[in-house]
């Protein structure tokens, strides 16, 4: 089953191509993680999937449905932690999760916030104002209020940017437990966290697409003895 | 719905930021009675001149909270979230709206409290004039949502200030524009802020003579400022995004 579907996605700001001719296929269910040096296109790329900007030309097919023709229903189904955290500052995490259950009219929006306080554990910090949290914090209530109207396709972009070890391993274990419930397109600048959390990596360099597969795959097909280097190798053009 | 959602969340956002009170209510407040103490032998520091004018000068500070928070919202991403929700243009728009007009009544409802303690005479010229200045407000919430689609948090305070500083001396609220001369009358002719307190303090004081220009001249301006700020804001919440 197909959850994302791009055909020959351009997107060009001014006469600028920043995403060119792309075409991928991300299955339901499966953890994608974006790659490539910054101004590779991946942010773009996000945008347009997750309908803040148009594609200059091209399709894109969201959970069966075109993202032109039918963007409030695909708006519905999902859902993003931007690169900044991007929570309510002066509001509690409490407030916060309300506010966003209210954006998603949630039906049964106390159950849904109940179930994310626990998948977060965030009953410790629940009346705290979000500006006073930490940076883990942060980051963690940003993924929670991106899971407020259970979303079929998560967008996370640079999660665990600037986060310390601890906290960026607490990330990766709710990540890993999102796996396989919710289709999930993840860049990253981290190559470790690429190669732990991904099912497939897709590499990207100049706008284009330039390799796709499993971490594994990737460092086979680069000849390379790490996933870094296999990285590196691809983006640097290293491998042909 | 959804926009009641987001109104409340900036309501919330507003009123939790100390300096929005002290700057958009006590500093008015204090205006109103320090200017009473020095007994200027004025007509425009009497009462029933000078509260209007306080009521349009604290909406300048309006003005400057709304723009502060749409830049805050914008900059930190906060609407890029809220850009991938099934929120509207419109009620991105109607929410910053609503959430300031709980303050303009809480401001109003303070001011002339205190201007009938200091003497005041209560009548229902009161109550009118606090209903109207309710859609004057909306051309200061707009101004505000205007500066914050297009600058950064520092840069919209420092814009807003600008709509501070014109209110203060073109509304006619400290001194008459024609005490100036020609050329400031005319600017305080055109700017609607002068419109604004005559509206304001015609009403107050049951004249309504002269109402009916500064009355045109107020709505014509929050239609084209609404009309501005919601292309701006609609090409601002794409073009944030590239």
């Amino acid at each position: 089953m197909i959850a994302i579907e791009t055909t020959d996605l351009i997107k060009k700001f001014k006469n600028k191509v920043v995403v060119d001719s792309l075409n991928f296929k991300i299955n339901k269910g499966e953890l994608f993680s974006l790659l490539g040096v910054n101004g590779a296109g991946k942010t773009t790329i996000i945008k347009m999937i997750s309908t803040l900007i148009l594609p200059t030309s091209g399709k894109i097919v969201i959970d069966g449905k075109d993202s032109l023709k039918d963007q409030m229903s695909i708006k519905e189904i999902i859902n993003i932690s931007p690169q900044e955290t991007s929570v309510a500052l002066n509001l509690t995490v409490m407030e916060n999760l309300k506010f966003m259950a209210g954006v998603y009219q949630i039906k049964n929006s106390k159950e849904k916030i109940y179930e994310i306080i626990k998948l977060f554990n965030l009953e410790e910090v629940l009346n705290q104002k979000t500006k006073t949290l930490s940076g883990g914090w942060q980051r963690k209530l940003s993924i929670a209020l991106a899971l407020i109207n259970d979303p079929k396709i998560l967008f996370l972009d640079e999660p665990t940017l600037g986060l310390d070890v601890i906290a960026r391993k607490e990330l990766w274990q709710v990540i890993n437990e999102l796996k396989g419930k919710i289709t999930i397109i993840l860049t990253t600048h981290y190559m470790e966290e690429a190669e732990n959390l991904s099912d497939r990596v897709g590499i990207m360099a100049k706008g284009q697409l330039i390799e796709v597969g499993t971490p594994e795959e990737l460092i086979k097909r680069s000849g390379a003895k790490t996933f870094e280097d296999a990285f590196v190798s691809f983006a640097t053009g290293g491998v042909k | 719905m959804r926009t009641i959602n987001f109104a409340n969340r900036n309501f919330k956002e507003t009123i939790r930021d100390p300096l929005s009170i002290i700057f958009s209510i006590l500093l008015p407040l204090f205006l109103l009675f320090i200017f009473q103490q020095f007994k200027i032998p004025n007509e425009v520091y009497k009462l029933e001149n000078f509260t209007p004018g306080i009521v349009i000068f604290s909406f300048s500070f309006i003005t400057l909270f709304t723009a502060a928070l749409v830049a805050k919202d914008r900059t930190t991403s906060f609407l890029i979230r809220l850009g991938t929700s099934p929120m509207k243009s419109m009620e991105y728009i109607l929410g910053y709206t609503l959430s300031v007009l709980p303050l303009i009544v809480i401001q109003n409802m303070l001011f002339f409290t205190v201007a009938i303690i200091l003497g005041l005479n209560f009548s229902i010229n009161v109550i009118l004039t606090m209903l109207v200045s309710i859609p004057i407000s909306i051309l200061f919430i707009m101004i505000g949502i205007l500066i914050g689609s297009v600058t950064t948090e520092k840069g919209s305070s420092g814009l807003s200030s600008v709509i501070v500083q014109l209110v203060a001396f073109t509304s006619g609220m400290y001194f008459s524009a024609a005490m100036v001369g020609n050329f400031f009358q005319i600017i305080c002719d055109i700017l609607p802020f002068q419109s604004c307190v005559n509206i304001t303090k015609g009403i107050l004081n049951g004249n309504y003579q002269n109402m009916l220009n500064s009355s045109i001249t107020v709505i014509i301006y929050i239609i084209i400022v609404s009309i501005i700020t919601i292309i701006v804001f609609k090409k601002k919440m794409t073009s944030d995004n590239k």
